[in-house]
């Protein structure tokens, strides 16, 4: 009953354009964000680190994935590449006495030159082969770090990062590195939720669903494209420095290889391409699911089962694949559409005409 | 809102366009003038080269031989998207709506030449792009009246049904405000309420909004009572031009129409 469009009425574009146009919706999403601030006090310390910390810095990054690949309809194989980019630019600048906010400008704007350059190289194909040109950039960034000293610090190395400090006051422990990334995270999530109500996201959409209609609108296809290749690639640049910072407290190139890059593709495939609210439930799912059963495995070792170290590393990615391979065939539109379901149903709740 | 051209230079001109795929030559040397506040007509039998000619003006296949130019301005060879910026707008033979975005959007997205799309802007939605995405909605819900969508705005443009659809497409070409109009079988598929609708809004367009149109048009009634002037295409060769009455009485017509449906009896016959 709290779900009701009826007596809704707007006086203005703007009112009627704004984000959350049920009041019960607007109300879910000032308690979520109260209760996002004031997490470190409810939560255990262990909790906050290991899950809700990882879960805002990962939704960042699949974010600017989701931009990417729901926005502009481009797939990217080698979104953690752009990451480790990210990461690693803002770990030497910072490392070279750069204040952090100016470190995280660097991870963004090193992430999005680089990105924009391999998406230039993938702009003339679509597909399949741009899928294969976007793993040639992971394979190419794997191998530029781990054999550039000066970048990885050495075969095998593990760089830490320096405490960061916002305004030269240090931010140290998970709490602060919390408060950080949570910052960022709202930033980012604004921008996405803004694309559906300005220029610049309707522009995307169209070069994604009829890029010959989009021409004849005066929108660039070329531009765009590189426009979303710039955003989507500076955001991960961002989160993945945010990550080494805030999260692991150092930097190694194991961090950001392929399989990184397929739970990302994974978060927004399983969450929803196109949906910020997919996002965050995707970049759960894909955290949470590997934590259940790793659980279940030792469990059912532990009860005797022949389960191999080898075949326990290796079931995440098993889950993972099956987890896309599963939300393609059965909801290829994610969470998100589960969700958008559930409100729609509330909508018309008693009644059972919901349209599409 | 009538709009004077700059200069007597006819709105669209275009001289001895040639152009082929492989060994097929869809345009053989075809010369099309329309003038300022014209509604023209291209007409001719099926596969005749029609909306070549509109993707060589529109620069999707640019011509092998010939020229193009825009009140004057030469805009041979231009990419598609900049010739939408000197002024041209079109609609497509088979519906080329943006699926998932509602009325409103893909009409909204005909006015992404008027407006400054960025990301910051888009980040700063509140300072920045709100003024600008309202001062447009303004200009897009005249047309939305103009063009009678109100009670669809909100749909999902797929859902809607056909004969609307090409409505929203010429709603979305308009919103460009160009100054010249090409519509691709604007009434492809509509019964005859649905075309005597289509018919008013051309009309209207070019009478309030000043544009020239070209119109590519298989019903003949239609043609004959909305255009000033017809040119008739036939294997990619101009077989007559001039008032439609006349052209459309010129014994190559009918000789090409009759060969086709001749031609087509023919087909049906042994199938
Ligand atoms: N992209 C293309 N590649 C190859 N041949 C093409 C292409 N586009 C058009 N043609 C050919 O050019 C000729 C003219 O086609 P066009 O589409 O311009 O005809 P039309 O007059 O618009 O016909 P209709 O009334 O059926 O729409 C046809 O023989 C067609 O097969
Ligand atoms: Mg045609």
């Amino acid at each position: 009953m709290f779900y009701r469009q009826a007596g809704i009425r707007y006086t203005s574009y703007p009112a009627e354009r704004q984000l959350w146009p049920l009041g019960i919706e607007r109300v879910l999403m000032g308690l979520i964000l109260a209760l996002a601030l004031i997490a470190p006090a409810l939560l255990s310390p262990l909790l906050l680190s290991s899950y809700l910390l990882p879960w805002v810095i990962w939704s960042i990054a699949a974010l600017g994935l989701n931009l990417l690949m729901g926005g502009a309809g481009q797939i990217h194989l080698g979104y953690a590449a752009v990451m480790a980019i990210g990461a690693y630019s803002a770990t030497h600048a910072a490392r070279a006495g750069l204040p952090f906010e100016l470190s995280l400008l660097v991870a963004g704007l090193a992430s999005a030159v680089i990105g924009v350059i391999f998406g230039a190289a993938a702009l003339r194909i679509r597909g399949l082969y741009l899928a294969i040109a976007t793993l040639a950039m992971q394979y190419i960034v794997d191998f530029a770090i781990g054999h550039i000293p000066a970048i990885s610090g050495g075969t095998q190395a593990t760089v830490a990062t320096p405490t960061p400090r916002i305004l030269g006051i240090p931010v140290e422990g998970p709490v602060g590195g919390y408060y950080i990334a949570l910052v960022v995270c709202i930033v980012v999530t604004l921008f996405m939720l803004n694309l559906r109500r300005t220029s610049f996201g309707r522009a995307l959409a169209a070069i994604r669903e009829k890029d010959y209609a989009a021409e004849i609108l005066g929108i660039s296809a070329f531009r765009y494209k590189l426009m979303a290749f710039w955003t989507s690639s500076f955001i991960g640049g961002v989160a993945g420095a945010i990550l080494v910072f805030c999260y692991y407290r150092s930097v190694s190139p194991e961090q950001f290889h392929l399989e990184t890059s397929v739970q990302l593709v994974a978060m927004v495939i399983v969450g929803g391409l196109g949906s910020v609210l997919g996002t965050f439930l995707g970049a759960a799912l894909i955290l949470l699911a590997p934590l259940a059963l790793s659980a279940l495995v030792a469990s059912l070792a532990s009860s005797g089962l022949p389960i191999g170290s080898d075949l326990r590393a290796h079931l995440p990615l098993v889950l993972y694949g099956a987890l896309i391979v599963g939300f393609l065939i059965a909801e290829p539109l994610g969470l998100a559409k589960l969700y958008d379901n559930a409100r729609k149903y509330l909508l018309v709740w008693p009644f059972r005409h919901a349209r599409s | 809102m009538p709009r004077l051209a700059p200069t007597d230079a006819p709105a669209l001109a275009c001289r001895g366009i040639e152009r082929s795929f492989g060994g097929l030559k869809a345009l053989k040397g075809v010369d099309l003038e329309v003038r300022p506040g014209e509604i023209f007509g291209l007409v001719g039998p099926n596969g005749s080269g029609k909306t070549t000619m509109v993707n060589v003006i529109t620069g999707f296949y640019p011509p092998n031989a010939g020229r193009v130019a825009l009140f004057g301005d030469d805009i041979t060879g231009l990419a598609p998207h900049a010739i939408t910026r000197r002024g041209i707008a079109r609609t497509f033979q088979n519906l080329a709506l943006f699926k998932g975005m509602s009325v409103l959007d893909n009409i909204l997205v005909g006015r992404h030449i008027h407006m400054h799309p960025s990301v910051l802007g888009t980040l700063f939605y509140w300072v920045a792009a709100v003024r600008e995405e309202t001062a447009h909605r303004t200009v897009v819900e005249e047309i939305i009246e103009f063009m009678q969508l109100q009670e669809i705005r909100h749909e999902p443009v797929e859902v809607v049904p056909l004969g609307l659809q090409k409505r929203v497409e010429l709603a979305r070409a308009l919103a460009a405000e160009p100054r010249v109009l090409i519509l691709d079988e604007p009434m492809a598929g509509m019964n005859q309420e649905e075309k005597e609708y289509i018919a008013r809004f051309i009309l209207d367009a070019r009478d309030e909004r000043g544009v020239s149109v070209l119109v590519i048009e298989h019903h003949m009634d239609v043609v004959m009572a909305i255009c000033d002037r017809v040119l008739v295409l036939n294997y990619g060769e101009t077989i007559a031009a001039g008032p439609p009455a006349e052209a459309m009485a010129s014994p190559k017509v009918i000789e090409a129409y009759l060969g086709h449906s001749a031609a087509r009896r023919q087909l049906r016959a042994v199938s």
